[in-house]
C-alpha cells in the first residue's frame, strides 16, 4: 500500500503538468451525463431523472479510466521495458496513475458537479448516498479492470486505443448512460442488469438516487462482486499471455 | 564462484513478411508468412563478481538482446542463464533490487516532471532502502558525480550529460550488485564521458559491483575493461583480454609514412588503410616490417617520415568487424 501511495503521489505531481489535459478529459466525461439529463429530463419530466444524472455523473468522474492512454502508450513508446526492471507488479504502476487520475477528475470535476446542483437541485437522500459509495468503489475496480484487460491488447495490436474504445462503447450503451437500465426495453434490461456494464457505472448511481429497494440492491452488489472476480482472473490471464508474448518476441 | 554465468543462449524471433503490392497484403489477412530472425545462436560466458567486462559486436550482433535476457526483460528460446544466483525471465523481486539497467539511448527512465532529489526519493521508495544507507549512498552519489547543483532541477530541463549523471545515481542509488550498460556514453560528450568512465570504474571497484557493458566507443572499453567478449550475427567469436585480441591481428602493424610521390602504387608495399594528401599508413605483416621499411627508404625517394605503430584499437576492431577473427 506504501507502494501504491507512492505511486499516486508521483503521478498526481506528473498530471499536475499536464492539468490541461485532464481539464479536457473532464470536460468530455461530464459531457454525456449532462446531456442525459438534459434529455432525459425533458423526455419523462414525471420520473424525476435528474438525481440518477447528477450521481451518475459522480460515479463517472470516480470510475474512469484511461489505460489506452497510459499502459497502452507506454507498451508503444518502448517505456514499459523499465517497469518490467521493477521489484514489484508492474500493474501497480498503472494502478497508481489510474488513482492519480481519478483524483484529478474530482478536484476539476467537483465545480461542475457543484454548478449542476446549483441549475438542477437534487434530493438525493445521504442514506442512499451512503449505501451507494461501497458500489462506487466496487465500480471503480471493475472498471479499471476491464479498461486494463483491453488495454494490455497493446501486446499485439497496435491500436489498443479502439479495443478500449469499443468497451467504452458498451458502457455507454449497456451501463446505463445512454438511458437509465431501468428505461430499456424488456427484451434488453434482463441482459443490462446482469453484464458487468452497469456494475461499473449505472448501479452506483441507481443507488445513490433511491431507485432501488432493498433486494435490488443486495443482488446488483452480488452481481458486482462476480464481476469483479471476473476481472481480476481475466486481466492476470490476458496479462500471463500478453507478457509471455512481449518477453518472446522483444517487445 | 561466478555472477553471471550464460550456457548455450539462443534467441530467435518470428517476424513477420508479406510480398509487395495490394494482392499480396490481401493475401496476408488469411496466410501470415512468418521470417525466423536468430537474434541470439550460441552465446556462452561466465563473469566474476566485480569483473568489468566489455560486450562488444557490430550492429545486429546480439548484445542489446543478450543484455535484456540477463536482466529478465526477454525470455530465452533456449539456453542456460544464471545472474547472482537467479534465472533473470523469472523476474523475482529478489533479483531485480540487484540489478540495474542502463540505457544511454534514455539514460534516466524516471518521470520528467520530477525533481532529481524527488526521482531518488522515489527509487527509495521502490527498492526500500533504508534512510541511514540511502543518505550515505546519496552523498557518495552526489560528490562523486557532481549532483549537488542537478538536485532541485527539474528532469525535463536536464542536458543529455546531466541525465546521464543523474540516471547514474537512480540506478545505483540502491547499491546494485550487477550494472547491465548498454552504451553509456552515447552521444555524450568527451568531459560527460570520461566522468562516466571514472566513474563506473570506481564504483566496481569500492563496491564490488560485476559490470557488463556494451558500447561501440572502444575508449570506454579500453579503459574499463580487462576483458571483451566479442559477439557476431548471435555467436561468441572471442573471449579474452584486449591485448590478446591485438595478438591475434598481431601479423599487422601499421606504417605511417609521410611524402612520397602522389601518383604512387602503395599496394605494393602492403594493404593501404588510409591515405590523404601526402600521408599513407599501410597494413603490413609484423614479420615483413623490416623487409618492407627497407624498400620503402630504398625505392621511394621523396619520403620524409615514416613510423611503426601498434595499430589502434577502433581499427583492430574493424578489422575483426568485417572479416572476423
Amino acid at each position: 500500500m506504501r507502494l501504491l501511495g507512492g505511486y499516486v503521489r508521483r503521478y498526481f505531481l506528473q498530471w499536475l503538468a499536464w492539468r490541461s489535459f485532464a481539464l479536457t478529459l473532464v470536460a468530455n466525461q461530464a459531457v454525456t451525463p449532462l446531456v442525459g439529463l438534459a434529455v432525459w429530463s425533458t423526455v419523462l419530466p414525471e420520473r424525476r431523472l435528474s438525481d440518477y444524472f447528477i450521481a451518475l455523473l459522480f460515479v463517472r468522474l470516480l470510475t474512469s479510466s484511461y489505460e489506452n492512454h497510459t499502459f497502452s502508450e507506454w507498451v508503444y513508446q518502448g517505456g514499459f521495458c523499465d517497469d518490467l526492471l521493477l521489484p514489484h507488479p508492474p500493474v501497480l504502476v498503472t494502478l497508481g496513475e489510474n488513482i492519480a487520475i481519478r483524483i484529478w477528475h474530482i478536484i476539476i470535476g467537483l465545480p461542475i458537479v457543484a454548478a449542476v446542483v446549483l441549475f438542477a437541485p437534487p434530493s438525493l437522500r445521504w442514506q442512499d448516498v451512503a449505501l451507494a459509495l461501497p458500489a462506487v468503489v466496487l465500480a471503480a475496480a471493475i472498471r479499471f479492470l476491464f479498461t486494463y484487460a483491453l488495454a494490455l491488447s497493446a501486446f499485439w495490436i497496435e491500436r489498443a486505443h479502439s479495443v478500449v474504445g469499443l468497451g467504452s462503447t458498451l458502457i455507454f450503451l449497456l451501463g446505463g448512460e445512454a438511458a437509465p437500465i431501468a428505461l430499456l426495453p424488456d427484451a434488453v434490461r434482463p441482459w443490462a442488469e446482469a453484464l458487468p456494464f452497469r456494475a461499473m457505472l449505472g448501479f452506483p448511481a441507481e443507488i445513490a438516487a433511491g431507485e432501488l429497494n432493498g433486494a435490488a440492491v443486495g443482488m446488483g452488489y452480488l452481481w458486482q462482486v462476480i464481476w469483479l472476480a471476473v476481472m481480476v482472473v481475466a486481466a492476470q490471464a490476458v496479462w500471463r499471455a500478453g507478457i509471455r508474448r512481449y518477453t518472446v518476441v522483444g517487445g | 564462484m561466478h555472477s553471471v554465468m550464460v550456457d548455450g543462449l539462443q534467441m530467435a524471433y518470428l517476424v513477420p513478411v508479406k510480398a509487395e503490392g495490394l494482392r499480396a497484403a490481401f493475401r496476408s489477412l488469411w496466410h501470415r508468412a512468418y521470417k525466423r530472425v536468430e537474434a541470439v545462436r550460441s552465446v556462452s560466458f561466465s563473469v566474476a563478481p566485480g569483473e568489468v567486462v566489455g560486450f562488444i559486436g557490430p550492429n545486429g550482433a546480439g548484445k542489446t538482446t543478450t543484455l535484456k535476457i540477463l536482466s529478465g526483460v526477454l525470455h530465452p528460446t533456449a539456453g542456460r542463464v544464471e545472474v547472482v544466483g537467479h534465472t533473470p525471465w523469472e523476474r523475482r523481486p529478489a533479483y531485480l533490487r540487484q540489478i540495474a539497467m542502463i540505457r544511454g539511448s534514455r539514460p534516466l527512465a524516471a518521470p520528467v516532471e520530477l525533481t532529481v532529489q524527488d526521482a531518488l526519493r522515489f527509487q527509495q521508495l521502490i527498492y526500500e532502502v533504508p534512510e541511514a544507507q540511502f543518505r550515505r549512498t546519496l552523498g557518495l552519489l552526489v560528490e562523486m558525480l557532481h549532483l549537488e547543483p542537478l538536485l532541485q532541477r527539474q528532469i525535463r530541463a536536464l542536458s543529455l550529460g546531466e541525465k546521464m549523471r543523474a540516471g547514474l545515481a537512480w540506478s545505483l542509488v540502491y547499491q546494485p550488485r550487477v550494472l547491465f550498460l548498454d552504451e553509456p556514453t552515447l552521444g555524450l560528450d568527451v568531459t560527460a564521458a570520461q566522468l562516466m568512465r571514472r566513474f563506473v570504474g570506481t564504483y566496481s571497484r569500492e563496491t564490488g559491483a560485476t559490470v557488463l557493458l556494451t558500447s561501440h566507443y572502444m575508449a570506454d572499453v579500453e579503459s574499463l575493461c580487462r576483458r571483451i567478449l566479442l559477439i557476431d550475427k548471435g555467436h561468441m567469436t572471442y573471449d579474452g583480454d584486449l591485448a590478446g585480441l591485438s595478438a591475434r591481428m598481431a601479423p599487422f602493424k601499421l606504417l605511417k609514412v609521410a611524402g612520397g610521390d602522389p601518383g604512387l602504387d602503395w599496394s605494393r608495399f602492403g594493404d593501404v588503410v588510409e591515405q590523404e594528401g601526402g600521408r599513407v599508413s599501410l597494413r603490413v605483416r609484423r614479420e615483413a616490417v623490416p623487409a618492407v621499411t627497407a624498400r620503402l627508404l630504398a625505392e621511394v625517394a621523396s619520403i620524409a617520415d615514416l613510423t611503426v605503430t601498434e595499430p589502434p584499437l577502433e581499427s583492430v576492431i574493424d578489422q575483426v568487424y568485417r572479416e572476423g577473427v
